[in-house]
């Protein structure tokens, strides 16, 4: 399993204000406690909406830059916007692992797969069109396709797409847990070269013990074999949680991951 | 490296579970090095003694793991990591026995008793006591009592024992004791008893020899009888 640490992100207001006033300290100390809890990729997003599309490239490149000489895992540029991704993709070079995200527009296709096969890096494909986030798998999944056939155009092998099937909140629409995990079994089926990835945390939105509606997520999609999670991994009983899944699933030899994690957890 | 070395190098393998060198071990940081089979393989190209291989290696590795079960430092699948490497070390080192002056300890005759398929803890059992020098005649489960008195008959094991994890089934044990005795079998073979609901009181009431709580009191009791 694949944990990308979703903790910079300028969504979140405290990280917005730190990223708005260069406050580097907290966002390294962020970066590196993510890394010592057990995260493969730490996700770098600055889209604080607070200046100019020009401060937005500034701020990914001054992150980026901050960040990369503090971990030794690779860093994953996220970003809406081709602009901030090229700047952060300059400015790690070998330090980057991951690309988040593509839309499956013909417009954002054009745009971010080309990056993808230039650096030849993995890249996050959101099963999302011209149409917007659909409620239904089975049009989530005719956006994957679009994203297939632009990997054939692009020349992006389709191991390196991760497929995000979309996580929306259950709380304002209750069939929203089973699309996503539709939407997941459709792509293993459809697409089995292709990855996929569950940016978790939005499936709890204004729902309380947001942590246990998180893990029956994971759960599911681990039974599904997801291979990566954009999720907090500075919540040490929930990654307990996701080591589980993966033992239960049989991916965990001898149960050697889980128990170690036991071990450090009370070790502590 | 020297003998006393890779001995030693196996003895830790031993004791973290790793069977090939792509397994984890219990500890972090083992993944790619060399590991119990490759180990034992470069021992036998390089002549190593198999004898002090097996004592201080194979055996001792597993002592210290049987002391870290006990102390709680290990659980279930740990146990079973080290026993596999240990058995996979045994397989590779068999052909070579004979040669090298090695005897088996004794026969072991192993059986869950009849109406009864659980075999997780009889497997453990089976797989301690192979790595611990003993030759093994696993009879699997639901194994009905004239069979085994039968096998007891023909194999002549040095130990019999019997697993029930269920009260319906221990109760089974006593059939099979009294079958031994009838056929003037009892006194040749000591009989262990394990699983659950088995106990002490138990033990003694149906006149088995011994009741193990766990494989390493199995594999104790045998080495002190062997």
């Amino acid at each position: 399993m694949i944990i990308i640490g979703e903790n910079i992100n300028a969504t979140i207001p405290r990280i917005k204000d730190l990223i708005v006033n260069h406050d580097g300290t907290a966002l390294e100390d962020l970066a590196v406690r993510q890394e010592q809890a057990g995260a493969n990729i730490i996700d770098v997003n600055v889209a604080t909406g607070a200046g100019t599309a020009e401060d937005e490239i500034n701020d990914m490149k001054w992150l980026i830059e901050l960040v990369m000489a503090k971990v030794d895992i690779k860093l994953c540029v996220d970003s809406a916007d081709t602009a901030v991704l090229k700047a952060g993709l300059e400015a790690g070079g070998e330090k980057i692992g991951l690309i988040n995200s593509v839309k499956a527009t013909e417009k954002n296709i054009a745009e971010v797969l080309p990056l993808a096969a230039e650096y030849g890096l993995p890249v996050i494909a959101l099963a999302m069109d011209e149409g917007g986030i659909a409620t239904d798998s089975a049009t989530r999944l005719k956006a994957c396709e679009k994203v297939i056939k632009g990997c054939e155009t692009h020349n992006v092998p389709v191991e390196n797409i991760f497929f995000d099937p979309l996580v929306m909140p259950v709380s304002t629409d209750i069939k929203q847990g089973g699309t996503t995990l539709e939407t997941l079994k459709g792509i293993k089926e459809e697409f089995p070269q292709a990855k996929t990835v569950l940016a978790v945390s939005n499936i709890s939105f204004g729902l309380q013990k947001r942590t246990l509606i998180n893990q029956a997520l994971i759960h599911m999609a681990q039974y599904l074999s997801v291979d990566a999670l954009l999720v907090n991994p500075l919540n040490a009983e929930f990654m307990l949680a996701i080591k589980a899944g993966e033992t239960v699933m049989g991916r965990d030899r001898h149960c050697r991951k889980y128990s170690r994690a036991v071990r450090n957890m009370n070790g502590k | 490296m020297d003998s006393t070395e890779l001995i030693n190098d196996i003895k830790t393998n031993v004791i973290q579970g790793r069977v090939t060198s792509d397994d984890e071990g219990f500890d972090e940081g083992f993944e790619g090095k060399p590991a119990t089979v490759e180990l034992v393989e470069k021992a036998l190209a390089d002549g190593t003694d198999i004898k002090t291989l097996i004592v201080e290696g194979l055996t001792g590795g597993m002592n210290i793991v049987g002391e870290r079960f006990e102390s709680g430092m290990y659980l279930i699948p740990d146990m079973l990591a080290a026993a596999e490497a240990v058995g996979q070390a045994m397989d590779i080192l068999s052909p070579h026995l004979e040669n090298a002056g090695v005897k088996s300890k004794g026969k072991f005759l192993i059986v869950t008793v009849k109406g009864d398929l659980h075999d997780i803890g009889k497997n453990i059992v089976s797989i301690m006591l192979k790595g611990s020098g003993f030759e093994i005649v696993d009879m699997g489960t639901d194994v009905p009592t004239d069979k085994i008195i039968s096998a007891v008959e023909t194999h002549k094991p040095d130990f019999l024992g019997m697993s029930a994890l269920l009260t319906t089934t221990m109760r089974e044990m006593p059939n099979v004791i009294e079958g031994l005795k009838t056929k003037g079998l009892r006194d040749n073979v000591k009989v262990l008893i394990g699983g659950a609901p088995t106990s002490p009181e138990f033990t003694e009431k149906i006149g088995a020899d011994v009741h193990c709580a766990d494989a390493f009191q199995a594999v104790d009791f045998t080495n002190a009888n062997a």
